[in-house]
């Protein structure tokens, strides 16, 4: 299996794999004292947790703006806005908590040449700020998950506009726009279309829900494949952007949802005794809740819990040289980066089956809820059969059965 | 005994059980759907797509267990 593989392109995930080591480099690494607390705390989870500031370690780090609406202490709203949290420590009426205490609530550095030092040992970009005076009643600041899901976006309506162009323009002609991008994009979105559209969503709904269905799907693909990207994230590793994809598909559900679907969902089912009901209709509203509620949790946890396992792996390097000492440190980085490589191929497997999970799920539940029920047709259509047709399809479904028992001990 | 220190045991022993109880579910999802591809070649296609959505709903229960585990050692 290895020996297929060709030199080159082992060589190059193996570039992959170190330039990713390269951009996990602790902190402190140059002056302070490197600490296991620390290189849990700002290297594995800063690297994975969202932050004001983008980073392309050993060439730069580039703190983003930050916005804020804050209520003053004379009890006026202003937006604030700053170049970066540096310049906003320096400048605005601000103190820095650094987390990671034992009590959890620290006392707020404030003093400009405690800042200063802070600054000059990065702690500002793993801390949090608070307002001295009055308090910050809305954070808008531009983070790297923003970025990134902006990237994201624009990926996907860069390829799709010009795809969607291209149809309009030879629109006339016989022959389809032909090419290997516009074949590769047209074949996902056919596969959208025909595997998770088509079967999920019945009576011809689906043509109505599919814009939403492809579009979750590209920026699902395209923000997890973006995580993939050293130096860069994945947007759909933070919380906040799963719940407003899975607030979507559950507001569709509830827009769209027919008469049948929300009589069963209030009432119980049909011909069930009342107490039943009583019980069955509370767990039924929990479960709509909780179904949406595991697909926002479900997509989260998948992209944290690949780049935090990636981060772990590597961050067992710098473990071990606090530990262990050099040596141990070298021999681990082989086993680590060798095992990153494996993991990041493994992630990008778990790129599209989530994305294809997210969809599909989306398109049950959807599914679900514009099902119209056609008890009077369905029962109809069982009498026809008649008792001698279903006698025989039972005989030929029973020695179809022993067919199959017989066969593999005789072959 | 220190709090802290029982959180970290909790965690520790959570994310643990968590992934015995995901190896079980995704282990027998794979072995009946091998089976069932095995008897079924013509049905393999449906097969594998729904094996990939029931291991994606396993899985979801596994990383809700990791996440508690998360909070438990990071928010300690």
């Amino acid at each position: 299996m290895i020996g297929r593989i060709r030199p080159l392109r082992l060589v190059a995930l193996v570039v992959l794999g170190v330039s990713l080591a390269l951009s996990a480099t602790p902190v402190e690494a140059a002056d302070e004292e490197v600490t296991l607390e620390s290189i849990v705390n700002n290297t594995i989870i800063g690297h994975a947790e969202d932050g004001y500031y983008l980073n392309f370690k050993p060439f730069a780090q580039v703190e983003l703006p930050r916005i804020l609406l804050v209520r003053t202490a004379d009890g006026a709203l202003t937006l604030e806005a700053y170049g970066s949290t540096k310049g906003l420590l320096q400048n605005g009426p601000y103190g820095l908590v650094h987390g990671g205490d034992e009590e959890g609530h620290a006392a707020p550095i404030t003093a400009s040449e405690d800042l200063a030092e802070a600054i000059a040992a990065k702690e500002h970009l793993h801390g949090s700020v608070v307002r001295t005076s009055g308090q910050v009643v809305a954070d808008f600041s531009i983070s790297r998950h923003l970025i990134f899901g902006l990237l994201a976006m624009l990926i996907v309506l860069g390829i799709f506009i010009a795809l969607a162009q291209r149809y309009k323009k030879e629109h006339d002609r016989p022959e389809a726009p032909q090419g290997v991008f516009q074949n590769m994009m047209e074949v996902l979105v056919v596969f959208v279309r025909d595997e998770i559209a088509k079967p999920n969503i019945p009576d011809g709904k689906w043509a109505t829900f599919l814009p939403y269905l492809l579009t979750a799907f590209f920026f699902i693909l395209v923000a997890n494949i973006l995580g993939l990207v050293p130096f860069a994230g994945a947007a759909t590793s933070n919380i906040a952007v799963t719940g407003v994809m899975a607030i979507m598909t559950f507001g569709i559900v509830l827009l769209y949802g027919s008469s049948d679907y929300y009589k069963e969902l209030l009432t119980g089912p049909p011909d069930a005794p009342v107490l039943i009901r009583i019980i069955l209709v509370p767990i039924e509203i929990i479960g709509l809740v909780m179904r949406h509620l595991a697909l926002a949790i479900r997509l989260f946890a998948n992209m944290m819990g690949g780049s935090l396992i990636i981060f772990s792996l590597l961050g067992l390097v710098f473990m071990m040289n606090v530990i262990m000492g050099e040596a141990a440190a070298w021999s681990t980085t082989v086993i680590s980066i060798g095992f990153t490589v494996f993991i990041l191929l493994l992630k990008l497997l778990v790129a599209f089956i989530q994305a294809y999970v997210f969809t599909i799920l989306s398109a049950l539940f959807i599914g679900m809820a514009v099902e119209e029920h056609h008890p009077d047709g369905e029962e109809a259509a069982e009498p026809d059969v008649g008792l001698d047709g279903r006698v025989e399809d039972r005989l030929d479904a029973v020695e179809d059965k022993m067919e199959d028992r017989v066969q593999p001990t005789t072959a | 005994m220190d709090p802290a220190a029982l959180a970290y045991l909790a965690a520790g022993l959570g994310a643990g059980i968590s992934a015995v109880g995901a190896a079980i579910g995704i282990g027998r999802l794979a072995s009946s759907s091998m089976d069932g591809a095995a008897r079924q070649p013509e049905a393999a296609g449906d097969i594998r797509g729904l094996m990939i959505v029931s291991a994606g709903l396993i899985e979801g229960v596994a990383l809700f267990a990791l996440i508690i585990c998360l909070l438990l050692v990071l928010f300690v």
